[in-house]
Order: structure tokens, then sequence, then C-alpha cells
């Protein structure tokens, strides 16, 4: 047999490719035995990660994230809102998670993707609940005009472990947002101050407000495992994810606070241990991750 | 009861037979005899066939559609040698068109609409015209929607969803002969007549195409039909009541008796060649339109410009072929201008003599 | 949570709506909002096998406008679908929420799908998969004008990547008529005040057309000239894909 990673002859790998795909459990866990996984990481370490700030021109804030093969893109576009009678001084952040037909073979137009909803839905709740973002920050004025943040994420290539992208590259789009510098004019209805204009008007608008960043409360990051018999699998591929079906996925805060933890069903039954196991991952994952959006935001200001 | 569904039940075992048959014909499809498909189906209506056939298919692309005219391989030498020969399978040569009836008036309810026939197939469009708000963006013009709709009762295959990608195909191409581009230039339909009070109100056309029986050409019939629709149209001449502050909605008097005509003198006119074999035909019957490997569609105006073009048909062509054929639509849309301008006219004065 | 997201308020984008047409564009010397000379394409790059999860996939960027194509297949058609002794092409184009500069707007396209797949269908032998159905699926992660010829370029750039069979590579390319000039590779501003406009899609080493298109008003010599520039570009940016694809292979041999 042997690991995939041994180089063989042509007939040799043909052997191991065939056996990969008529018994794919029994090839997961002849690698287990060896502590060792088919793209040769070991169990707890995830994949190699990215992240490119500034990724779509046409957006307030935008990010790239990239886990081993998983792409994912997030946009954030401003909007004006009239806010709510019950939170006058208070935004609103809409998240919305797309699949569009190209990131899957199993994704057809029409037809969308069954996970996706439940990715858009994790998301939002982990946002708005571990209030990251302080929604008194998009009020404009109060009871009149607030902004409506839209974040729209979408995977452009899914190989496993899409929460984890998700949530980086909305985390990382968030911090990448500049939020416009507007002014109201005479009908009012709120404006963004282009250059040329902004100079002459600026005595006789009523608000304006800079262009600036948004503060994050907390920044969150998360960690997706597989839990096969006694094996815990850091930041599974689309092919792991297939073959076993026990998921966790834990999100702790920059200072290592637990914001959520799903683990929804499956057969393996978890015992305290193993989650005391994956949080502990989780933890050492998120300082991986922080290095990696620190070296993206500052690549940004140097830029 | 129970001898409808024994009728249905043979039919299905019958199409399912005759499917057989067919491709059993496409194996060896030089050594089969030369007899027409129709015979084939003797025993149900060939459109019943047809009908079976299409409901197992689910989506149907328009390029597919095409392909649904069942003919021999006789038959399809038959028409491209007829046409190689400029002698068409009825009668006509290639730059010939069938005869066309214009009929104008035939929706009392909208402000304008017409028939128009070319042979069997036969297009009705109508034209309303309401009051809007213009876009923001274009605040001194109004709307053009321009939709077509593919009945049922034109072929068995526009039933449900079937139509749908043709009718939209249609609507498109039809929005960009007529409409012209996004600043106006090349448009059929000038626009800024349609305004009322600039930024507060404006017409909004809304032009419905509808394709009652399809034998080929359908572009070139519809708009034919639009241009006699839009000749026949009357807008309500309005009266600006009051002068309305910044941001009031004007009040407005339509009236009833006068009516403001369109000047339809710059709509332009669609010529689709069909290109078969080496040659071009113009006017195709959905037969000849089976055959096809390409075709382009052309909107000329009365000096001679291009308004518009489509190609359709996925087969490639030479630039020097494309610009021949320009050359020859051009040639051949001066003179059913002329024709349909005076077909228009006899129909107008059969409306107000009637 | 739940609650908020249902009665979601309706919002407007603060970006100022009302656009006056700049007069610069009649004049006879005017420079280009990106200060390209007027038959000078944008800087493009491309790249292929961009998704690891399709069969062959590409990302174009021309400019602002970012496109990412991913073709699956050849695969078994739907089982709606009948006996078909060639294959079956499926294409699909798609915009994301943020692709324009208002969100949301980029849903109107729905003819691109049909156009896309009417200048492809001419170039992919498709007696080479019967039965069976190549997909091609587009999203624009970003329009910044002629968003369609991208598109079809990147797919049959993402068709190659896939190995499915084809005549040629389709190679898309619109000139813009504004007043009384022509500018190849339009960008969205031109495009919204453009005169007229013709795009052509074409195979450059057999020098045929798949699949053209124009709109305004247009005289026969000045349809020659347009046609000329876009068939020239058409050959350039042909030998472009080519060199794409060539540089894509020594690199996985190595």
């Amino acid at each position: 047999m042997g690991s995939s990673g041994a180089s063989g002859n042509l007939e040799g790998e043909m052997e191991v490719d065939a056996f990969r795909r008529l018994f794919p459990l029994r090839f997961h866990e002849r690698h287990l035995l060896e502590s060792i996984r088919p793209d040769a990481r070991p169990l707890e370490r995830a994949r190699e990660s990215t992240v490119a700030l500034g990724a779509v021109a046409s957006a307030d804030g935008s990010a790239m994230a990239k886990i081993g093969h998983t792409t994912m893109l997030a946009a954030i576009k401003m909007e004006v809102m009239t806010p709510s009678s019950e939170s006058p001084d208070e935004g609103c952040v809409a998240i919305d998670f797309h699949m569009p037909p190209i990131c899957s073979p199993f994704v057809r137009p029409g037809r969308p993707a069954e996970v996706a909803p439940v990715i858009a839905k994790q998301l939002s709740d982990a946002i708005t609940s571990s209030g990251m973002i302080n929604l008194k920050e998009l009020s404009l004025t109060t009871g009149k005009a607030a902004w409506m943040a839209y974040l729209d994420v979408y995977c452009l290539d899914a190989d496993g472990a899409l929460f984890d992208a998700a949530l980086l590259s909305a985390v990382a789009a968030f911090s990448h947002l500049q939020i416009p510098a507007v002014s109201i004019n005479e009908d009012g209805r709120v404006v963004t101050m282009s250059r040329e204009d902004g100079d002459g008007k600026l005595a006789n608008d009523p608000v304006i407000k800079e262009r600036r960043k948004l503060t994050l409360n907390c920044i969150l990051f998360s960690l997706t495992c597989i839990l096969h018999k006694k094996y815990i699998l850091a930041d599974p591929t689309a092919e792991e994810e297939s073959v076993m079906e026990t998921h966790v996925t834990v999100v702790l805060d920059s200072s290592s606070r637990l914001v959520s933890l799903y683990k929804p069903g499956g057969p393996v039954l978890a015992y305290a241990s193993a989650v005391q196991d994956c949080i502990a991952l989780t933890r050492h994952r998120v300082k991986e991750l922080q290095k990696i959006l620190n070296e993206a935001i500052s690549d940004m200001e140097v830029d | 009861m129970l001898s409808g569904f024994n009728v249905i039940l043979s039919t299905i075992s019958f199409s399912i037979e005759t499917e057989e048959a067919e491709s059993l014909k496409q194996q060896v499809s030089f050594t089969t005899t030369t007899i027409p498909t129709a015979l084939l189906f003797s025993g149900i209506p060939f459109e019943k066939a047809c009908q079976l056939r299409v409901k197992g298919e689910g989506g149907l692309s328009a390029a597919t559609a095409g392909t649904m005219v069942g003919l021999s391989l006789g038959e399809k030498h038959f028409i491209r040698g007829g046409i190689a020969q400029d002698l068409r399978t009825d009668g006509r040569k290639r730059l010939t068109y069938r005869p066309i009836s214009v009929e104008t008036g035939v929706i009392p309810q909208a402000n304008g609409s017409a028939r128009v026939r070319m042979g069997t197939t036969d297009v009705i469009a109508s034209v309303k015209a309401e009051l809007g708000k213009p876009d923001l963006l274009q605040s001194d013009k109004g709307r053009v929607i321009i939709n077509v709709d593919c009945s049922p009762t034109a072929a068995p295959i526009f039933e449900g969803r079937g139509g749908e990608e043709l009718s939209t195909e249609l609507s498109v191409a039809l929005q960009r002969c007529l409409l012209g581009s996004k600043s106006g230039t090349g448009a059929g339909i000038n626009r800024s007549s349609l305004m009322v009070v600039e930024g507060k109100l404006c017409w909004d056309l809304y032009i419905d195409g509808l394709v009652v029986s399809s034998d080929g050409n359908l572009l070139d019939a519809l708009g034919a039909a639009i241009k006699a629709a839009l000749s026949n149209t009357g807008i309500p001449k309005v009266h600006v009541a009051t002068a309305a502050s910044a941001d009031e909605q004007p009040e407005v008097d339509i009236s009833d008796e006068e009516f403001l005509q369109f000047d339809t003198s710059g709509i332009p006119v669609i010529v689709t060649l069909t290109k078969v074999g080496r040659h071009y035909i113009v006017d195709a019957t959905s037969e000849e339109e089976s055959q096809m490997s390409s075709a382009i569609s052309v909107s000329v105006n009365r000096n001679g410009h291009i308004c518009g073009l489509t190609k359709r048909g996925g087969a490639g062509l030479d630039p020097s072929v494309i610009l021949d054929m320009i050359s020859v639509s051009k040639h051949v849309s001066e003179q059913l201008m002329n024709k349909l301008d005076s077909e228009i006219s006899a129909a107008e004065a059969d409306e107000t003599e009637s | 949570m739940a609650g908020k997201a249902a009665s979601v308020p309706s919002t407007y984008s603060p970006s100022p709506t009302q656009k006056k047409k700049p007069t610069i564009f009649k004049d006879v010397d005017w420079v280009r909002p990106d200060g390209r000379g007027f038959h000078q394409c944008r800087p493009a790059f491309l790249r292929t096998s961009a998704v690891n999860a399709a069969s062959g996939s590409a990302y174009v960027e021309f400019g602002n406008t970012k496109v990412i194509v991913s073709v699956f297949g050849p695969r078994e058609s739907k089982k709606a679908m009948l006996y078909s002794d060639v294959g079956r092409l499926n294409c699909n184009v798609s915009y994301t929420t943020f692709a324009t500069p208002i969100r949301g707007q980029g849903s109107d396209h729905k003819e691109f799908s049909s156009m896309l797949h009417k200048a492809l269908e001419g170039a992919i032998i498709l007696e080479t998969f019967p039965k069976t159905t190549v997909d091609v699926f587009a999203l624009v992660l970003e329009c910044g004008g002629s968003d369609l010829p991208v598109v079809i370029s990147c797919a049959s750039l993402a068709l190659a990547d896939a190995g499915i069979m084809m005549y040629d590579l389709v190679t898309a390319v619109s000139v813009s008529c504004l007043g009384k000039n022509l500018v190849i590779d339009p960008i969205s501003e031109e495009e919204s005040f453009q005169d007229g406009s013709l795009m052509i899609t074409c195979l450059p080493s057999r020098n045929e057309v798949t699949q053209l298109t124009l709109t305004g008003e247009w005289s026969t010599p000045k349809i020659h000239e347009a046609m000329e520039l876009c068939l020239d570009a058409c050959s350039k940016l042909g030998e472009i894909m080519r060199s794409c694809l060539k540089e894509a292979v020594s690199i996985s041999k190595e």
C-alpha cells in the first residue's frame, strides 16, 4: 500500500488511487494508524492559509482568504437605512454566504447548496453574538439614518472547512472596511462626498462623517475538527469531510474566550476530553491566524 | 374513462417505437429510404408525437428546438438543393418574402396593436402606454419595455417553460434592434418624446409581442408587427394642471379625445438572413431554419444605417461573409421597408373605414 | 437575530445618482478615463486552474473586470435528458452582489448565459463526449466594463484547461463608439455613455466569427473599421491566451 507521499512507479500509484476511490474509509484509517494524512499533514495541523485584503475595488471593505484550496471572497458594501424605532442609534449588519456553482461539482445553478444557509446562519450568529462590531458606531443621525453593512461571502473553491475560511474572510473584510465620508444633501438623502465638491460644501451640510475605520471589539477565529474513533483531525479537506462525518467547530475570540461551539450530531459521541482537545487545538490555531491577519493588515498599510 | 386511458398508453408505446426507428435511421443513414418522417408517425398526429417526446426532454434549449422539425434525409436534401438552385420548396427565390399581411388595431384595449402574418407565421404586437416616473439616471426620457411571449398554440414545445428561452432570446434581440444604444443613438423610438414633465412624469411604453403561429422568421415578423403597432399607437395628450413644487408629483389631466401620433419613420426593419449551405435566404420557414448553419439579423433604418445586429446559430462565419450578408440585407431592407409601409397605411385606411 | 434579518429595512446606496454626461467624450481628442489610447486594451491577467474542485477553470482580470469560470464534466446529463449522440453544453453566468457599484444590480444580465452558450458552441467538438454534459459556470467578481467578452474569453481558457476538445480558442473583444471615435475594450463609464457598441467573438486561427452583436446606429464603413479592430485584438488576445496555457503546462511538468 504505502502512503501517497512515497513515489512509486506509475502502476503502484494507480493502485493507491483505485483503493482510495473504492475503499475511502479504509484508505483514511490506514493513514490514521501512521498518524499522517493523505496530504502529508500530521493530524492536528491545519493547512497553509493566506489572507489578502482589498481584493474587490468596488466594495468598501473586502478580503480573500485561502485555507489550503478552500477559497473565500468576502466584501462589504455600505448602504444607508432608516434605523428601527427600538434602536434608533444603531446600524445593522446583514451577512450572507453564497456558494455559486463554480465552487464545487455538487452545486448546480438554480439549486443552491444545502450547507450555504447553515453557514450563513452560523456566521451571522457568531459575529452578532460576540459583539465584535459595535452597532452604535454605524449610526449617522439618531433616528434618521444609519449604516447597513452588507457582508457577502462567496465561496470560490470548496475543499472542506468552509466555515473557518468564511469566518476568516469575513473578519478580514471587517478589518479592511473603510466607512465612506458622507454628507446630507438638500433632499435629506445621504450622499458620499466626492473629492471635488467636498471643500465647498463643508460649511452648509448638517452631518459630516469622516472616512474612518471600524473598531473591532474582538476578533473571531475558528477551527473545524473531525472526530473519528479516537482520532481528532484538524482542518479537514472535502474528501475527509465526506468520509468521516462527525465535525466539531470551535469559535474563539482573540483572548481565547469561547464564542461558540457546534457539534451537529454525527456518529461519534464526544467525551468532554475530546472537546477540550478541540478547544486546545483551536487556541493554537488562533495564534497562527492572528499572525496571518496582522501580516495582511500591515502589508496593506505599507501599500 | 378506461378507453381513454388505453389510448394514452398506446400512444406512449408508439412514440417509443418511433424513437427507436429514428435512432436506427441515424446509424444507417445512407441506406434508409427517404420516407418523410410524418409517415413514420402514421396513426397519431405528428404534433402529438412531438409533444410526447418533448415532455421527456425536460428543459429544451432553443438551439435544439430547430432540430425538432422531423425531416427525413431526402427532405433535407430537397430543401438544401432547392436553395442552391434558387428555387425553394414553396417556389420562392432566395431573397423573396412570403406574402405579408398587416392588420392594425386588433386589440381595442391597447393604445396600439397590429397583427402581421408572413406565410403561416403569425404574430401580434400591442403597445400600452402608462404614466410613470422616469429613472433618476435618465430623467428626460421615458421607458420602453419589450417583452415577447410564445404561445403554446404556436408549437407544443412552447408549453410551460418550454418557450421561455426563445422568448428571452427574441426580446433581447428586439431590444437590441429597436432601442439603440445606451445614449439613445440608433433608437427607433425617440424616448425623449415620451417625457411629460422632466424628472417627474413620463410615458412608459410596454410593447408585448405574442407568437400565435410559428413557422420561421419570428424576429422579422415581430419587428414588423411592432413597427405597425407603433404607427397605430395614439398616446393621449396630457395637460399638466398645476405647476407643482419641487418634491410633489404634478397633477395631470389625461385627454380622452386628443391623441399624439408617433413618428415611426425612424423605426428600422429587421432582416434575417439565414445561411443554408453556401447561400443566404430571407424569410426562412421553420423547415428551412432547421437546416441553417447560422443566421444574421440586421436592423436597418430608412437612412440605410445599421441599428442592430445579432447572430444566431453556433457555426462560425468568415468576417468577409458577414460583411457581404450585411450589404445584402441592407439591399433587401429597402424593399421590405417600402412593402411594409404600404401595407401599414393600407391597414390603417381599412381600420378607419370600418 | 432572526427577527432582525426578517425585517430588513429598505436601504439605498449613498453614491450620488445624478450623473451628467461629460462633454469631453464628444470632442475629437479626449483622454480616456484610465489614460489609455483609443485602440489600447486594458492590461490583462490570465491564470488557469484557479478552482481546484473543477475539472478546469480560469481566472481573468481585465483592468477592474474580474471573472472566474469553472468547467465541470463531461459528466452525466440530467436524468430527464434523452439520449444524444453529441455532447451537451450548459452555460451559466452569475454576478456577485458586490460586482456592481450599486449592490445587487448584476442580476440584470439574464441573456448572458445564452450568449455565452452561443459563443462557445461553435468551437467545441461536441462529438467527442456523446451522452454527457459539459457545464460552464461563470462568476463575475467585479464588473468594470466589457464583462461579456471577458467572460467568453475566460470560459474558453477554462475549457482548454479542462481538456475539452475545441477547434480553436474563443476570444471576444468589444468596441464602443463614442462620438466619432471607436474605443476598444471599454470600461463601465465609457459603456454607459456609448453611442454604439459592437462585440465579436471569434476563433482567431480559423478566422471565423462565432458571435456578433451590435447596437446603436452604424454606417457600413464604420462597421468595417470596428470589425477589423476587433478581429485584430482577438487574434492578439488569442496569442496571449495560448502562451498562458503553454506556461501552465510547462509549470506543471516541472
